[in-house]
């Protein structure tokens, strides 16, 4: 995402009016002094007294009273920003000093906040949480302004008002979201984004900038925070991460929204590079080990979202081209590497494109130092405006948009994908492909808690079986009777019978769960397109089934 | 003079106290979070009534197993008996009881086995959870300790059966009749549906567990709530088993299927939705659902407050 410093925007590109100095005065070169004969004022604190009313207000909407911990929620970060602006009062009464704001609008936030609206516009309609959530994200971004305002207050200088905090809260509510007992942590999680924008700081080529993008660096701290500590089901992380291809042609429209931002701020490098390392790493693996690298796609959505938003930031990464390029080249290799990271901790995989974006804001200036050792300036230029005319830009989303037309041509993005199918799974797994056993019970046991009783009996089977995971009889004996206490007759039936293993097709309950990809509701389909469906996903029994040409 | 200007701006504070805070802040999150991160154990309150060392007629040092020379299995010899109903002697006989097309009762021969005399009690689950043979129970253990356990699965049932089974095998207590058995080959189990009515009606074909006595005093049914599983003792039944009809419907291990019984095909019509026999009806229930030949049928994964079950010893 592209929550830039203030002060980076040229004058062609921003808006300005100052609120707390003299009219027509350039605010960010006001001194302290001007600011000590200003005096001490009391009308600059309505704004963030009217945003935690509005915060408090919003408290009674029916989506936060449907629960008493987000009301709470919301109240106790209220409490938190009124006591703070009390604090700032007085101290300000007692400097006899205040602090205003100035307006700057800048098209990096407004067209990136504008985007992000239309994926969740767009992602909402097929996936309806979102659109719940709507109330939860306005919020958010209340107490972002209220905090933001405070802590640049809390700093002595005038807040920046813009609107820099939406894309912050819109980017990080893409990926990560508390569940409603516990979304207080969503605004402590919001809280620490802009605190580290605020605290943790660097020079930078003369200048001091903020080191981390300020979404991915709270996102980045709590999926460290909530692997460390299992806690990952206290969020719709992995729900999130999942639903996404819900959407038709999500890659598509994806794509398309990101060439917006790419049009607009020459991220194509970054996005692009990116997106072509993990597709090809991602080809390489699946042509040598027969399977797919991710579970369910050549690059999941959930990544290809994140390349476009969370490490395009111009303050958090590289300015040169090359340096660019290295910087989506090191995403891409961090996103792979993680994932299977991830996997063998048994953690969820999904944080993959979380984690490894503050390890790469970290790295900017030796980015920027090794490309500068690079002593060829033709190299360093590579893809400069120069060659192209001034059109460097166009030049670069042209290349991506003739790859990413390649990668569709040939099925790598929208569309069936082969691991979409368990009995492609099953195959794999059978026939010994690597990690392809693993896959498999990692599916079943996502199944198998969503309550599709074949699932439960497949997994008491490996650990009764003991031969693609470890023997188990305590844990085949609590699965059996999961599945059993579904109906699933074979799961009651191994628990009579601790000799044998009683194995069984989906019924139609199973495959309206086996068959969702993500989380579609499949409760409604009609019968003989759910068994079409479960044939066209290489269930063989379905093929043969009557009930396919009902 | 440019000192003294200096002095009257205002100081801008450093980044170390806000740096601090936000670190703070981001440890007690992770010290909540892992607070928070132990799996979900429900809290097993078990009142201390319900295992109280003196409840009456059970072993507290034996799993609560009634405090006879059996530990409350009463041997059912081997031998037939007549299954199912015949309307003709029984007018309150169902469809689902006649043998077939042709035969309205069947006859079944079943080798020698045990069956408890009194249905699984509160205490008794609750000694089980409290040995750690279930985590996560959702078994309501409130009642009291003689009275029959309720709102169990299916699962959950055979759950108990596999601990006991353990707890036999491995205690020195055991009688022996019982640890032969075990050692035949034999396992603590749910009876399957042959073996629960021929405990419940005996060799000689009646339709209640007794003769010649008014329902109402040997039986709970009728009523609004479950009686202890001792509170009385049927005399007239052929085995002296209580409450074979009424105070809560048994689980049995074999699904229900049309007649004629026979326990070979129990693992065939995997692909349809389990059901599994209850029988002997329950203290809700009138005379007509007490009856020895009575099946009902249970969801594996249904609780409720009239069902239970008593254990065997079988080696089917």
């Amino acid at each position: 995402m592209l929550p830039s410093l203030a002060g980076h925007a040229t004058p062609g590109n921003m808006a300005t009016s100052s609120v707390a100095g003299q009219p027509g005065s350039t605010p960010r070169k006001k001194s302290n002094k001007q600011q000590n004969q200003a005096g001490f004022s009391v009308t600059h604190f309505r704004v963030p007294l009217v945003l935690a009313c509005a915060l408090f207000l919003l408290s009674f909407v029916p989506r936060v009273q449907s629960s008493p911990v987000l009301v709470a929620s919301f109240w106790g970060a209220v409490a938190v920003l009124l006591a703070w602006q009390a604090y700032q009062f007085l101290q300000m009464q007692r400097e006899q000093q205040s602090y205003g704001f100035f307006v700057l609008l800048r098209p990096q936030h407004y067209i990136q906040a504008m985007v992000q609206s239309s994926v969740y516009l767009y992602w909402g309609f097929y996936w309806r949480p979102v659109y719940e959530h709507f109330w939860l994200i306005i919020a958010q971004i209340l107490f972002a302004y209220t905090f933001d305002m405070l802590l640049s207050w809390s700093r002595k200088r005038d807040y920046t008002l813009g609107f820099g905090p939406i894309p912050i809260i819109l980017s990080v509510n893409l990926f990560l979201w508390f569940r409603d007992d516990w979304f207080y942590l969503q605004f402590l999680m919001i809280a620490i984004g802009f605190m580290g924008k605020e605290y943790v700081r660097w020079q930078r080529e003369g200048r001091n900038v903020h080191i981390f993008n300020p979404s991915a660096f709270a996102l980045g701290i709590f999926s460290v925070i909530l692997i460390a500590t299992n806690t990952t089901s206290l969020t719709w992380g992995q729900e999130i991460a999942s639903t996404l291809t819900l959407a038709p042609n999500i890659y598509t429209f994806l794509f398309l929204v990101g060439l917006v931002v790419m049009y607009f701020f020459s991220i194509t490098l970054v996005a692009g590079m990116a997106a072509i390392t993990l597709f090809l790493f991602s080809a390489i693996y699946s042509s040598t080990a027969g399977v797919p690298y991710f579970l369910d796609s050549e690059i999941p959505a959930a990544v290809f979202l994140g390349l476009h938003l969370l490490i395009t930031d111009p303050s958090t990464s590289p300015r040169t081209p090359l340096g660019k390029l290295f910087f989506g080249l090191l995403y891409g290799i961090g996103v792979f590497a993680l994932y299977t990271l991830l996997g063998a901790l048994g953690a969820p995989t999904f944080y993959d494109k979380l984690l490894c974006v503050p390890l790469l804001n970290l790295s900017v200036i030796a980015i920027d130092r090794l490309v500068r050792s690079v002593n060829s300036e033709t190299l360093i230029s590579v893809w400069q405006d120069k060659w192209f005319n001034g059109r460097g830009n166009l030049a670069h989303m042209s290349v991506w948009v003739l790859l990413f037309g390649l990668m569709s041509v040939l099925g790598k993005t929208d569309g069936k994908h082969e691991g979409d199918s368990l009995p492609f799974w099953q195959q794999a797994c059978a026939e010994g492909l690597p990690n392809s056993c693993q896959r498999l019970v990692q599916l079943e046991a996502t199944y198998c808690g969503d309550n599709a009783a074949w699932a439960c009996n497949e997994l008491g089977a490996h650990y009764r079986e003991g031969t693609i995971v470890e023997q188990n009889q305590e844990l085949s004996l609590g699965y059996f009777s999961r599945s059993c206490e579904l109906k699933f007759k074979a799961g009651c039936v191994n628990l009579l019978d601790v000799d044998s293993i009683a194995r069984e097709n989906p019924r139609e309950l199973d495959l309206r769960l086996l068959l969702r990809e993500g989380g579609q509701n499949l409760m409604e389909l009609p019968i003989d397109q759910l068994y079409a469906r479960a044939c066209d996903h290489d269930w063989a029994f379905a093929c043969d089934s009557p009930r396919i040409n009902i | 003079m440019s000192e003294e200007k200096e002095s009257n701006e205002p100081k801008v504070p450093g980044r170390t106290i806000g740096f601090s805070i936000m670190t703070i802040a981001t440890f007690f999150v992770a010290v909540f979070l892992y607070q928070n991160s132990a799996p979900e154990t429900q809290s097993v309150t078990i009142p201390a009534a319900t295992i109280s060392e003196d409840l009456a007629g059970f072993s507290s040092a034996h799993w609560f197993l009634p405090d006879d020379d059996m530990f409350g299995f009463v041997e059912i010899p081997a031998g037939s008996f007549t299954m199912g109903s015949n309307p003709n002697l029984d007018r309150m006989a169902y469809q689902n009881e006649r043998w077939s097309d042709l035969r309205r009762q069947g006859e079944v021969d079943l080798p020698r086995y045990f069956i408890a005399r009194y249905e699984t009690t509160v205490a008794q689950f609750a000694a089980f959870i409290v040995n750690g043979g279930m985590t996560a129970p959702q078994v309501p253990l409130s009642g009291a300790g003689n009275l029959p356990v309720t709102n169990v699965t299916w699962p959950e049932a055979l759950a108990y059966t596999r601990w006991l089974d353990q707890q036999l095998r491995q205690s020195a207590d055991t009688p022996a009749a019982l640890r032969a058995m075990l050692d035949a080959g034999a396992a603590v189990t749910l009876p399957n549906e042959a073996e629960w009515e021929k405990a419940a009606r005996g060799t000689d074909g009646r339709v209640f567990p007794w003769r010649d006595a008014p329902a109402e005093s040997v039986a709970n049914f009728n009523s609004q709530s479950t009686r202890a599983v001792n509170s009385s003792q049927c005399s007239q039944c052929i085995w002296g088993l209580n409450d074979m009809a009424g105070n809560v419907w048994e689980l049995t291990r074999s699904p229900l299927q049309d007649y004629p019984y026979t326990a070979d095909d129990d693992a065939e019509g995997l692909g349809e939705d389990a059901l599994y026999a209850m029988r002997g009806g329950s203290y809700a229930d009138g005379l007509n659902n007490i009856r020895a030949a009575v099946r009902g049928g249970v969801d594996p994964g249904v609780r409720n407050s009239s069902i239970g079950f008593r254990v065997v010893i079988s080696s089917l």
